[in-house]
């Protein structure tokens, strides 16, 4: 049992999780009670539609009756039920392991939450982060029975070597191909511009959900004199004095620095939203996801 | 250097001084050492920092605050070393002591910039005040009449200014030598009332306290007796010298000389002015216009003038003065342009004569006019020992009791008139010789008589021819009536409140066989009823009238409480009454007279009596601040006054100082010092 389970997922928070459910406009239209629908026809019980035979198909589908009436082969087509994809990246550079709690913690917290809805419909949830090798394929995890193999995973995550936000999507995007959900919970704190790693995401086919989430001493820098910044990841070295302009000039930087990354996001189609490290995962999985349409 | 600066630094100092500021500016221009912080990214702080860059420069020296608050402070120390003041006003000594005059005559309008001399003076007093510094200790004393201290030795400006204000003009007159000895009293070491003195100091150590006199030097100098041993006085005149004045300086009332039966007003206007004045008397009876009389009155004299009352007139009588139109000589003091008197009822006296029987004196003594005066009783010697007499001897019943060959065991309560025996009080034995036969003079020639006093008014004692008379020596503060060859023979001296005439020969005496005999031809002449007139018109009430209509404010007078009445009260002329209980005796003493006007004792809603309050006092009424003419210049200046043996010149009351303001500039760059430490360290930004 990992010690700190419960501090990803506290027990009165599952209580509040068991209710929802992972929620997609891409991919499917309807829905079944514990299941889900795919767009994709295949062996179920539940007819769908007719088409005519063409060669390949399993003589087994053609529908003998109408065959009978029509003198010709249709074939019924029956709808697959699919489990859904339900990716979690997390970012894991060392920026994220700032603020109180940890950027970091709080993305394994709410990725814990989130991926515990999955779990709880028995989507199929896979989690990855940006430092993760091109090959080195996360586990998939489905079922209630995967809660703790999940939180173990998730448990391990440290802060690593600092990936360029595009290069870790890019990774992403390459193993995984298919369809879902797909979460990026990342600061965007990329000095090459993260648009590009976002880009990546766009070409795939997912429901992409960007949580930007930043730390209050980033929203609100409470710093006071000289000094010296010290970049975490790349040593890089900004010299202030605090004063009223400066902390006026950052407050107007850091707006237009979310304000671009929302209207970015936007525009692709994809969901945005920022993410204070002081809002408790329950508030922000309850009220910020729900109206964004994540879960519900 | 110059006026306004004083060199404090030598050359090589200053130029230590002028390297600061440079030192300043070079150590805030140089690469601050900055204090590492690790940040998950410097990607925002990189691209505010661009933005900022812009405009540098500025930006360096918004964010440099503290150096500029360094710099301005460095300035206020560098100009506080140059010593910048200049020439002002600085109090002597280290204990002060105020004296405020607030007599009369401070109420004098003549002064430019305050409402009247009263407020010059506290303006003045609070200007010192405001210079003292904070280890001064200063007292005020408030003085007229009597000296009241208003606050004692503090160093609290602020209750000093409080109780300074707090002085209020009174109606009297003035007396310095009791201010200077309650002064003096005050400031002796010995019996120092400091309330914040230092014990470490050791008594003998103190200084004479520096003593501002404030007044316009309207009183007599202090006598010789008085010491100003821990004083070192200082003379503020306050007022102007021509400062134009009329006063009414007697209001009183009299019988007619030709009509007995009238009575008459008499007003007396002093000028105080350069010139002549003509002005209107006014006289209105309770506030009701009477008459009105106009009156020339020369400069530096004082002019009476005669108003004919109503039959029967009682009532409070107000004297005004008037001026005509245009010929305003812009009197300065109001407080003396009103006099007030009292007209009481002439209810007739009551007079127990004491006699074996005098045919000329019971004549005298029953006329009609003797008896409007007064009712007269006649009872034998013998009833001296009756209970009934003594009781009203102590009661105050009789307003004049007569002794006519005989002599109480103890003087009444009520004026006595003595004849051919000697009050049987200590003093009058002590003075005259007892009435043995050696004592007697046997025909004595009248050589004089006291023509001004009321009891020997139109009296001629020159054909007088008397057989034998006692000595009579009247005792301190009487006055000998009649002188004859041998010593006085007859004398009025004060007891109390009550006056004590002597006789020392017998009018009628008594032969050894019994017989009564002439002793002297007075009764035969025109003088006789005369003087009894006059001994029934002062002694048997009129004296009681003419004391009230001179009552000086805030003296006391003694008031005759009638058997019969628990409770008076008087009516004070601002209409507050007083209740005044009655004591063991029938004499109370009321002290309430601080305000002129004419006060009425009341037993329930009848009018006992009436009696004024007047300011009169010509000493007050002649406001002019005392001149005396410089002998070099030519020029007036304030007399100077006489305190003991020591002169006091009226003088400049300011000492010159020079009026630092390092202080402040050091407190100013304190504040600053105070104001840059709460900026570093609460961030505070432009």
């Amino acid at each position: 049992m990992p010690i700190n389970s419960t501090n990803l997922l506290p027990p009165e928070l599952l209580a509040r999780l068991e209710r929802l459910e992972l929620v997609t406009r891409k991919v499917f239209r309807g829905r079944m009670k514990g299941e889900r629908r795919s767009h994709r026809k295949g062996q179920s019980v539940e007819f769908a539609d007719f088409r005519a035979y063409a060669p390949g198909d399993d003589i087994r589908s053609i529908d003998w009756n109408l065959y009978a009436r029509l003198d010709k082969l249709i074939v019924k087509l029956f709808l697959e039920e699919e489990d859904l994809h339900f990716y979690i990246l997390i970012d894991d550079s060392r920026s994220m392991d700032f603020g109180q709690p940890t950027k970091l913690q709080y993305a394994k917290q709410l990725a814990a939450a989130l991926g515990f809805v999955g779990l709880a419909r028995t989507d199929r949830v896979r989690i990855e982060t940006l430092s993760q090798g091109l090959r080195k394929h996360g586990p998939v995890l489905r079922g209630r029975k995967s809660v703790w193999r999940m939180l173990e995973l998730l448990d391990a995550i440290e802060p690593g070597d600092s990936v360029a936000l595009a290069d870790g999507v890019k990774n992403f995007c390459l193993r995984n191909t298919g369809r879902g959900i797909l979460v990026l919970i990342s600061d965007l704190m990329d000095k090459s511009s993260y648009e590009a790693g976002i880009r990546y995401l766009v070409s795939q086919r997912m429901d992409v959900y960007v949580i930007h989430l930043l730390s209050q001493e980033e929203l609100e820098p409470d710093v006071k004199g000289d000094l010296k910044l010290v970049d975490c990841e790349d040593q890089d070295i900004a010299e202030i004095s605090v004063s009223a302009p400066l902390l006026a000039r950052y407050k107007a930087t850091l707006h237009a620095f979310v304000g671009g990354a929302q209207e970015f996001c936007s525009r692709r189609g994809i969901n945005y939203l920022l993410a204070n490290n002081q809002t408790p995962i329950k508030e922000l999985i309850s009220n910020y996801l729900r109206r964004r349409g994540l879960v519900r | 250097m110059t006026e306004y600066f004083r060199n404090t630094l030598s050359l090589w100092q200053w130029g230590l001084l002028a390297l600061v500021p440079p030192a300043i500016i070079a150590l805030y221009f140089l690469k601050l050492r900055r204090q590492p912080l690790e940040v998950p990214s410097t990607y925002l702080w990189n691209r505010s920092l661009e933005d900022l860059h812009v405009n540098s420069l500025w930006q360096q020296l918004r964010q440099n605050l503290l150096m500029f608050l360094q710099l301005v402070l460095v300035g206020l120390a560098i100009f506080a070393l140059l010593r910048p003041g200049w020439e002002g006003t600085r109090l002597k000594g280290d204990r002060l002591i105020f004296l405020i005059d607030n007599s009369a005559s401070m109420a004098a309008t003549d002064v430019d910039g305050a409402s009247n001399r009263l407020a010059e003076a506290k303006q003045l007093a609070k200007g010192f005040i405001d210079q003292m510094d904070s280890n001064l200790m200063a007292m005020i004393i408030s003085f007229s009449e009597s000296p009241q201290v208003v606050q004692e030795f503090t160093s609290n400006r602020r209750l000093l200014r409080e109780r300074l204000s707090g002085i209020q003009p009174s109606a009297h007159g003035t007396d310095l030598s009791s201010a200077i000895k309650l002064a003096s009293g005050l400031a002796s070491p010995g019996r120092g009332a400091t309330t914040e003195s230092d014990e470490a100091i050791t008594r003998a150590e103190l200084p004479p306290a520096t003593t501002y006199i404030f007044s316009d030097g309207r009183f007599e100098d202090v006598a010789g007796g008085v010491t100003s041993d821990y004083l070192q006085p200082i003379y503020v005149p306050v007022g102007s010298f021509d400062s134009p004045n009329l006063a009414i300086t007697v209001v009183s009332t009299r019988t007619s000389e030709e009509r007995p039966d009238e009575r008459q007003a008499f007003v007396e206007v002093s000028n105080f002015t350069p010139q002549p004045q003509r002005v209107i008397v006014e006289l209105a009876l309770d506030g009701q216009f009477l008459d009105a009389a106009e009156a020339d009155v020369p400069v530096g004299e004082a002019v009476g003038t005669v108003f004919p009352l109503p039959v029967g007139a009682v009532g409070a009588l107000t004297a005004r003065l008037k001026y005509q139109l245009g010929s305003d000589p812009r009197d300065v003091l109001a407080a003396d342009d009103i006099g007030y008197a009292a007209i009481n009822d002439t209810a007739t006296g009551r007079v127990l004569v004491v006699t074996p029987g005098n045919i000329p004196l019971n004549t005298a003594l029953v006329t009609e006019r003797a008896r409007r005066l007064a009712n007269t009783e006649f009872v034998p010697p013998a009833s001296l020992d009756t209970a009934a007499y003594r009781n009203d001897s102590e009661n105050g019943t009789y307003d004049l009791i007569i002794y006519d060959q005989c002599a109480p065991v103890q003087m009444p309560r009520a004026n006595t008139l003595f004849i051919g025996r000697l009050p049987p009080t200590p003093d009058w034995i002590a003075n005259s010789e007892q009435p043995t036969v050696e004592a007697m003079v046997v025909g004595p020639q009248i050589l004089d008589w006291n023509r001004a006093s009321p009891l020997l008014a139109h009296v001629e004692l020159g054909d007088i021819v008397i057989a034998e008379s006692l000595f009579v020596q009247p005792p301190a503060g009487g006055d000998v009536l009649i002188e004859a060859t041998a010593g006085p023979i007859a004398a009025v001296a004060p007891r109390d409140s009550y006056q004590d005439v002597v006789l020392g020969f017998e009018i009628v005496g008594t032969s050894a066989d019994g017989a009564p005999t002439a002793n002297t031809n007075w009764p035969l002449r025109q003088a006789f009823p005369t003087f009894w007139l006059n001994a029934l018109e002062h002694l048997a009430g009129h004296g009681e009238v003419q004391q009230a209509n001179n009552l000086r404010p805030g003296r006391p007078i003694e008031l005759h409480v009638p058997a019969n009445a628990q409770q008076l009260s008087v009516l004070t002329p601002d209409g507050r009454t007083i209740p005044i209980e009655r004591s063991r005796q029938n004499f109370v003493r009321f002290s309430e007279t601080q305000q002129p006007g004419v006060y009425q004792v009341r037993l329930g809603d009848q009018v006992l009596r009436r009696f004024a309050v007047n300011l009169f006092d010509r000493t007050e009424s002649e406001i002019g601040v005392k001149p005396t003419q410089d002998s070099d210049s030519q020029t007036l200046r304030p007399a100077d006054i006489r305190i003991g043996e020591v002169e006091i010149a009226a003088s400049s009351h300011r000492t010159p100082g020079r009026v630092e303001t390092w202080k402040i500039l050091l407190a100013c760059a304190l504040s600053l010092l105070v104001l840059e430490w709460y900026i570093y360290n609460r961030r505070v930004y432009l």
